[in-house]
């Protein structure tokens, strides 16, 4: 089975419980094999753990769940260390994190620094405990969910975390037709716990390593340049997109080659990529009088930058 | 070849051209000429791939400072050469050029060492191109301006295929994936060909069209002068026999009025002698006269001949190319009517001789219009006429010498008592009594005409002619010696008569009373066994034609053989041109007439006529070629078979299809995708949706994905885009 048949049984694998959503769907694949990490942001009851917790599925993975809280410790996604009476000694009981697909629900509903936890395992896919290193097994991928919809009690997150996911998605509302599918469902079981897995884990890194031979052309390059360059120039935005969101933009439209079954990139996949790869990495500028955190209004401007943008022929 | 290898061998050619060029037209010392030689060759044996060189030039331990320094070093060592050694900046700035060639030609690292390179190649081709008139240079140049366009094509194409901004990697280190894409293919090297003839053939048709102002500023003399002997006013016998075995060329006399030749030898006249004192003729006739310039650059004579009251032959016109002689005669077939050339001023004398103010230093040309008197029949039958009295004083004077000449002379003629049968008689005894013979003591002698005459016997056209005009004056027919020279070499490929120091001669003019004088040569014809194998004289003839077109056409071209050149055009093609030059006319008859103000009134309304129709031309070719490009682009396809031109093909094609769909009132904003289009169509214009799918598949395949494009592929697309250009948007 070459690699393009893989990504599309895995696709139609995973669109068996998420109806109506293949965009999505393609999109988690995208950041899986960009070897990044996911955001979810809508409101509840559309999906989104059903999601992440069928990609895991399709993946012969491990696969946990930290649902966050405001008392919610490091130590709780970490692991502990206690001490074992038989050895003398303290021992290492690694927490959730050490998975191959970690769901982090409601993110933003925990203290700063228990999310600040997250960071460098995020960034480096390793843990540090007591002066230890202890590595994560690839792939890893966190897909984190949040709220848009609550403000009180919550700890947005911050740009320097925010910059680590890859893209940030939203699911919407499904389709009527599509919901009355869902509803039609005449089964007691977790739609999720239907799925067979369908790639063990070495292979999801062999298929993370293809996006690498991935061909960009050279004023692909600059075009993406151009863009990145545009929201650091825009008036509409106080902060633009780092240099880390545009290597983040490039893996990202090398993977979706790889999904849509191409050996090189086109314009189309950086220009479809960047509202949802660059939006959560900007600040939009307090004069604007715009909704300052709001997920439509940075896409919006994302967007309307990247028409301004000439496309290389 | 890879493009990088190729660019690098014509630079190397480039470069050689121009030295060769150099070396040859102004004459560097030896040890430069060897050295940039020796440099030239490594480098291009470097090139070749030979290790040895490669691994001697690749480890010189000279860093960047270092070539600053041996430039500098360079530039001091040309003042030292412009102020002590050479003394001149012209040859000071020759040697400083040919060391920075030399310098460039080791340090050819960035694509700007090589901008320098060429324009060093090009500062030194104009440096010989003013520096001379030979034709060698005619090939040089030609090889320069082939390299030329392909250096430039070359350094192009490997501008756009190299990733890297500045640096130049050694063509033969380069192994790229890529590495198919950068070579010659046939259609390339016909195409850079094709582009030097066109570069060649507009230079050609500038050349002839647009008016010279004047020549190089720096040309070059043309050495020595010819030393020649038997054209002054005074000439010791037996002087001419001296140059008889020099076989360089004095002069060429084209005929271009008299298309059938008959190969009979043409007397061309230089000086003539009256008296004689038994050794030395002098022209006590000396004194000069200028000739009156009868229009600008026509002299005539004008009536005031010296040959007056003579019946005259036909005219007969004769283009002479002159080459720098120590003499200010102007020599040309007797007797000089007109001349026409660009000189300052000419002189003439009671003799007819014309001469230059003063010896030229350099070839002229000059055209002749001169007539042969004929032989009057009065002066064969019944009574000689009285002489004139000033042909009576200045022609029967004799030397003092023995009387067997006079009693020789008497023998000869005593039976004939006509001035002209006299002279035949005398002729006759000469040639047939006396053998022809270089071997004449050319040594001083007590009474030379008197060895001649009775004891050697032998002797050359200067004794011959002596002896007779002697032995004429003696039985009082005036007559006096000539010397010029007797052209036999006829190029029939060329239509002109070569003329060489060993066609110097010297024969007599006998005067008679009706008919003035008559030329009669007493010199029995030298049987020479003729030179070299038939084929080698046949290519002789042609290569000596083709100098003199050389110099004709290129050297000494003027205004008045671009009007030849252009009136010739003009007469054959009339009747194809009348009618495109008369639209060309309604066309650009206000630009016409714009022009006409602005060029002076003496150039004539053929040569606007001709100019409106080259811009005609041009503009027409211009468009066409526009239109090609923006509608029909598969026509203006690709110069490479394989590699970047289909990339820029098939990029052309999609822009085209979107400039078309943009006609079809789609957003033609620049920020739409390739796939995004796609859509686009499939939403509005569901017909064209194949086309344009179909075009934008191979376009993002090829032009993004660097992928292999098929011939196949190719020509679909070009369906594709056929299709959908024939194809109207239903307006909604």
């Amino acid at each position: 089975m070459t690699s393009t048949e893989t990504i599309r049984a895995i696709q139609e694998n995973i669109a068996r419980v998420i109806k109506g959503k293949p965009h999505v769907i393609e999109m988690c694949l995208v950041a899986l094999l960009a070897r990044g990490h996911l955001l979810l942001e809508d409101v509840p009851g559309v999906g989104k753990t059903t999601l992440a917790h069928s990609l895991a599925r399709s993946l012969d993975c491990s696969f946990k769940r930290i649902q966050f809280t405001s008392d919610l410790l490091p130590s709780d996604i970490v692991g502990v260390s206690i001490f074992n009476r038989q050895k003398q000694a303290f021992e290492f009981i690694p927490g959730p994190i050490f998975a191959n697909i970690v769901l982090a629900d409601e993110i933003n509903r925990t203290t700063p620094k228990t999310q600040s936890s997250l960071l460098e395992a995020m960034s480096e896919a390793q843990i540090s405990f007591d002066n230890k290193t202890y590595p994560l097994n690839p792939p890893f991928m966190v897909i984190a969910t949040q709220n848009p919809a609550e403000y009180h009690g919550t700890f947005p997150l911050p740009e320097s975390q925010l910059d680590r996911f890859l893209m940030r998605l939203r699911i919407g509302y499904p389709a009527p037709e599509e919901e009355k599918k869902v509803l039609e469902r005449a089964s007691s079981l977790h739609p999720a716990e239907e799925l067979l897995p369908l790639l063990t884990a070495p292979e999801v890194v062999q298929l993370q390593d293809q996006v690498d031979k991935i061909f960009m052309e050279e004023s692909l390059t600059e075009y993406l340049l151009s863009i990145v360059q545009s929201t650091r120039q825009s008036e509409l935005l106080s902060l633009g997109v780092s240099t880390r969101g545009a290597l983040a933009l490039s893996r990202a439209a090398k993977a979706l080659a790889l999904v849509r079954g191409r050996t090189y990139c086109l314009p189309d996949d950086i220009k479809e990529l960047a509202p949802i790869v660059l939006s959560h990495r900007i600040m939009v500028a307090r004069q604007t009088g715009l909704h300052q955190r709001s997920f439509e209004q940075a896409e919006r401007i994302i967007r309307d930058l990247v028409d301004t943008i000439p496309v290389p022929v | 070849m890879l493009l990088s290898q190729a660019l690098h061998l014509t630079s190397m050619l480039l470069a050689s051209a121009s030295f060769i060029g150099l070396t040859l037209g102004a004459g560097l010392p030896e040890w430069l000429a060897a050295v940039t030689g020796a440099t030239l060759i490594a480098v291009l044996l470097r090139n070749m791939g030979m290790k040895p060189v490669d691994r001697l030039t690749t480890q010189m331990p000279v860093s960047a400072v270092g070539w600053n320094l041996i430039v500098l070093g360079g530039f001091v060592g040309f003042w030292i050469d412009l102020l002590w050694v050479s003394g001149d900046l012209l040859p000071a700035g020759l040697h400083f050029l040919m060391i920075l060639m030399v310098i460039k030609l080791f340090n050819l690292r960035l694509r700007r060492d090589y901008l320098h390179l060429y324009a060093i190649s090009l500062v030194a081709m104009l440096a010989s191109g003013s520096l001379t008139t030979d034709l060698w240079f005619f090939p040089i140049f030609s090889i320069y301006l082939l390299a030329g366009v392909w250096t430039l094509l070359l350094f192009q194409l490997t501008k756009t295929s190299e990733v890297s901004g500045d640096v130049w990697m050694s063509a033969h280190i380069r192994h790229t994936s890529h590495e198919e894409n950068h070579r010659v293919s046939p259609r390339l090297f016909w195409i850079a060909n094709g582009l030097a003839l066109g570069a060649f053939l507009i230079t050609v048709v500038i050349f002839f069209t647009i008016p010279r102002v004047n020549a190089g500023i720096y040309q070059k003399g043309f050495g020595e002068n010819l030393r020649m002997s038997g054209f002054s006013d005074k000439v010791n016998l037996g002087a001419i026999g001296s140059i008889k075995r020099d076989p360089s060329i004095v002069m060429r006399v084209e005929l271009p009025r008299s298309p059938l030749h008959d190969a009979r030898p043409l007397y061309i006249r230089g000086v003539s002698f009256d008296q004689y004192d038994g050794k030395v003729w002098t022209n006590q006739l000396s004194y000069r006269r200028s000739l009156i310039e009868e229009s600008p650059g026509t002299f005539t004579f004008r009536g005031k001949r010296a040959v007056s009251r003579s019946q005259l032959g036909e005219a007969m016109h004769q283009k002479i190319l002159l080459e720098p002689l120590d003499t200010p005669v102007l020599f040309a077939a007797p007797f000089i009517e007109s001349v026409t050339g660009l000189f300052p001023s000419l002189f003439f004398d009671a003799t007819g001789a014309v001469y230059l103010p003063f010896p030229s230093s350099s070839r002229i040309e000059y055209t002749v219009v001169s007539r042969a008197t004929v032989l009057v029949p009065a002066d064969l039958g019944s009574e000689p006429g009285p002489y004139p009295e000033w042909v009576v004083r200045q022609y029967l004077q004799l030397p003092l010498q023995s009387d067997r000449i006079t009693a020789l002379a008497g023998e000869v003629t005593q039976k004939h008592y006509r001035p002209y049968e006299k002279a035949t008689a005398i002729q006759t005894y000469l040639t047939s009594q006396y053998r022809y013979s270089l071997d004449a003591p050319l040594a001083e002698q007590h009474q030379p005409l008197e060895e001649f005459l009775f004891e050697r016997k032998t002797g050359y056209c200067e004794h011959y002619a002596t002896a007779m005009v002697i032995m004429l004056r003696t039985v009082g027919v005036p007559a006096r010696l000539v010397t010029g020279f007797m052209a036999t070499e006829w190029n029939e490929y060329g239509h002109y008569y070569v003329v060489r120091q060993q066609d110097a001669h010297a024969w007599v003019e006998v005067y008679l009373p009706h008919s003035g004088w008559i030329r009669m040569d007493p010199t029995p014809t030298e049987d020479n066994p003729p030179a070299g194998g038939p084929v080698w004289k046949v290519l002789g003839l042609i290569v000596d034609n083709i100098k003199l077109q050389w110099n004709r056409l290129f050297v000494q071209y003027s205004a008045a053989d671009q009007l030849a050149v252009v009136r010739e055009l003009k007469a054959e093609g009339m009747s194809v041109r009348n009618k495109a030059l008369d639209s060309m006319t309604l066309l650009f008859g206000a630009f016409l007439t714009v022009l006409s103000g602005i060029v002076p009134h003496n150039v004539s309304q053929v040569r606007i006529g001709v100019l409106g129709e080259l811009l005609g031309v041009a503009v027409i070719g211009l468009a066409v070629l526009f239109w090609l490009r923006r509608s029909r682009p598969w026509v203006a396809r690709s110069l490479w078979e394989k590699g970047r031109g289909h990339e820029l093909v098939i990029a052309q094609y999609y822009r085209r299809m979107r400039t078309y769909l943009t006609g079809q009132g789609f957003s033609n904003s620049t920020a739409i995708a390739p796939l995004e289009l796609v859509e686009i169509t499939h939403a509005r214009w569901r017909e064209a949706y194949t086309a344009v799918a179909s075009i934008t598949e191979v376009y993002c395949r090829t032009r993004f994905g660097h992928l292999p494009l098929t011939p196949e592929d190719l020509k679909h697309t070009e369906d594709q885009l056929r299709h959908l250009l024939e194809l109207r948007k239903p307006q909604a």
